[in-house]
């Protein structure tokens, strides 16, 4: 086990994950030109940042999806190379993604637990490999009802409820699974106001039962409705950590786009 | 006061309640092909009075048998969204195998059967590792073996029949006597094997697997579940159903024949497709295709039984066709 960077020193909160130096080229593009990330737990980190800034090479890197050419992630402290999204998943990293749709043709409870099947007890599941529906039907029901979730039937057909709706269902299912870390990449792009505002109240409540959660989003008014700090990705690295409580949106902007460097901003802008 | 967004916001969405009651894959598509059997069976029971005989329905079913076995397999495959059309020539060549072996390389039977099975099955393992490793589209895979399959039928068997088979190879053909009806071996076969595509496809994650990669093949990858391997394992269980019906094929007539599987091969789609699977996959439930074979052979044996020129049963069958793939795309155009 490498050691850890002794970043964290000062700062007493858990660091969940974390990376430093991340390179990722495809040809003659520098996607990620060293890259650092620090997450830790029971925050909403917002994942900000211009196209072409490095964002979403970030968090596929984070994710499994690529694997960067250069530098390490830790999760735990524990070094961590992901060669697929699966075994990020496998390490307790959940990955909700844009389109909100799993499987839209198959129930609310099938989606829940799509690739984490349980099977009846004894011989009906081991010889017969018979899946235990009515389990995974009330332990959905007992997710959901966690999160507050309030959809009726578990057993009706994910394309039956509304974009809002199926979004909160993919964000319960990574929650429900996730150990570690819940990536969330555009979660309310795709939806209405009422329904964006439904969906950010279920992300402020994952965060409030101890997970880690990476926001990803293009929508400033959301960030700065649920983040706790928010990363600026800037030309393949980490501009700087903001604090939404202490930045304006149009700092946040300025900065984002390079129009103002971080150093010229309040020093109490930055968070720790 | 924000405890309360999340439930206000789903009770106040009026689509989750009204459509919850239908269980997943209960609708139009699915009921359809039953009244449409019943409905035919209706009709042709008033028109003949041999119709409802239990001699004639058990006819029915034997005459069902190849097509139903194959449909099958075609449903595997149509439900992740691809399409089979070597299945009726993957067939033709394995019934060449199997018979051509047990005589003329004088091959014991079994061994014989099973050796038509695996190149079946070679097939579907060509057709899987197609689509999945070169990501072909499935139509055009399908239709170059189709072709393959074809032209191998023709070379291997020289375009002659095969004859005098041995009786194991015809087993299948033979009959029992339940309830005074003379009933088919080939059709305990086939509900046996509808039986256990239904109970793998509902019961077990393998079979929600193939739904999943219908609907979504992508979310469902990046769930963790292997796509491609669910894809390669449906070719190659669809091609070894292919093989087994290949064998009630060469039960039910008596000889290796050459030319067989011309109208399987779309029978077996038209089926499946009447039957109420989406050809856009994800959508159907496999005793559909139990279904609509059986709309076909009802109407085949009910226009025969009535004198009616088998040309109109080939008419019924188109209409039938683009109705069902009507009411499976309008349903989803209702669904969202």
């Amino acid at each position: 086990m490498s050691a850890l960077p002794s970043q964290a020193a000062s700062s007493s909160p858990v660091v969940v994950m974390q990376a430093r130096g991340l390179i990722k080229r495809y040809g003659h593009v520098t996607a990620l030109d060293g890259a650092d990330f620090e997450l830790r737990s029971g925050e909403i980190l917002a994942v900000i940042g211009d196209n072409g800034a490095g964002k979403s090479s970030l968090i596929k890197a984070l994710s499994g999806a690529t694997v960067p050419d250069e530098g390490d992630i830790w999760l735990d402290g524990v070094p961590t190379k992901f060669k697929t999204p699966i075994e990020a998943r496998r390490a307790g990293i959940e990955t909700v993604y844009q389109d909100l749709a799993v499987a839209p043709a198959m129930t609310i409870a099938e989606n829940l637990f799509l690739g984490r099947e349980v099977r009846r007890p004894g011989w009906r599941g081991s010889v017969l490999r018979q899946l235990d529906k009515k389990r995974m039907l009330e332990e959905s029901v007992a997710r959901l009802n966690e999160l507050k979730v309030g959809i009726r039937s578990m057993t009706q057909p994910l394309e039956t409820l509304s974009g809002g709706q199926r979004q909160c269902v993919a964000v319960a299912r990574a929650a429900a699974f996730a150990k570690h870390v819940v990536i969330m990449d555009e979660p309310t792009a795709a939806l209405g106001v009422k329904e964006g505002g439904m969906v950010l109240e279920l992300i402020r409540r994952v965060r409030d039962r101890g997970l880690a959660v990476v926001l990803i989003s293009h929508n400033m008014p959301h960030v700065f409705e649920v983040a706790d700090r928010i990363h600026v990705a800037r030309l393949g690295k980490r501009g700087c950590v903001l604090n939404p409580k202490k930045v304006t949106m149009a700092d946040t902007v300025a900065v984002m786009t390079g129009a103002v460097r971080p150093e010229d901003l309040p020093a109490d802008a930055l968070a720790h | 006061m924000e405890k309360s967004t999340l439930t206000e916001a789903a009770s106040a969405a009026p689509v989750a309640k009204t459509r919850g009651h239908m269980p997943a894959g209960l609708n139009v598509a699915v009921l359809g092909p039953f009244v449409a059997l019943l409905l035919a069976c209706i009709f042709f029971a008033t028109q003949s009075d041999r119709f409802l005989t239990g001699g004639n329905l058990s006819l029915i079913l034997q005459q069902v048998a190849v097509v139903g076995v194959i449909a099958i397999g075609q449903t595997l495959v149509i439900l992740t969204a691809g399409i089979d059309l070597s299945c009726g020539m993957v067939m033709a060549l394995a019934s060449m195998v199997m018979t051509k072996l047990a005589t003329e390389q004088g091959l014991p039977p079994l061994l014989a059967v099973l050796c038509g099975i695996a190149v079946a099955a070679l097939f579907g393992l060509a057709n899987g590792l197609l689509v999945t490793r070169i990501r072909l589209p499935s139509f055009i895979v399908t239709l170059g073996t189709m072709n393959i399959a074809f032209a191998a039928t023709q070379l291997y068997s020289n375009a002659q029949t095969i004859n005098d088979l041995p009786p194991t190879l015809t087993a299948l053909g033979n009959t029992f006597t339940l309830g005074g009806t003379a009933v088919a071996w080939g059709t305990i076969v086939m509900l046996g094997l509808y039986a256990l595509a239904w109970y793998l496809l509902r019961e077990t994650a393998a079979g929600r697997h193939v739904y999943a990669v219908g609907n979504n093949p992508e979310a469902t990858r990046l769930v963790g579940i292997p796509t491609q391997r669910v894809l390669l394992v449906v070719y190659v269980v669809a091609a070894i159903l292919y093989g087994v019906a290949a064998l009630l094929s060469v039960a039910r007539t008596g000889v290796g024949d050459p030319n067989a599987g011309q109208t399987e091969n779309l029978d077996a789609i038209t089926a499946v497709v009447l039957g109420g699977t989406s050809l856009f996959g994800g959508r159907g439930v496999v005793i559909g295709s139990l279904v609509g074979a059986l709309v076909v052979g009802v109407f085949r044996n009910g226009l025969t039984l009535i004198g009616v020129s088998s040309i109109y049963q080939v008419l019924v069958t188109g209409v039938l066709v683009i109705l069902a793939v009507a009411v499976d795309q309008l349903s989803r155009r209702g669904a969202r």
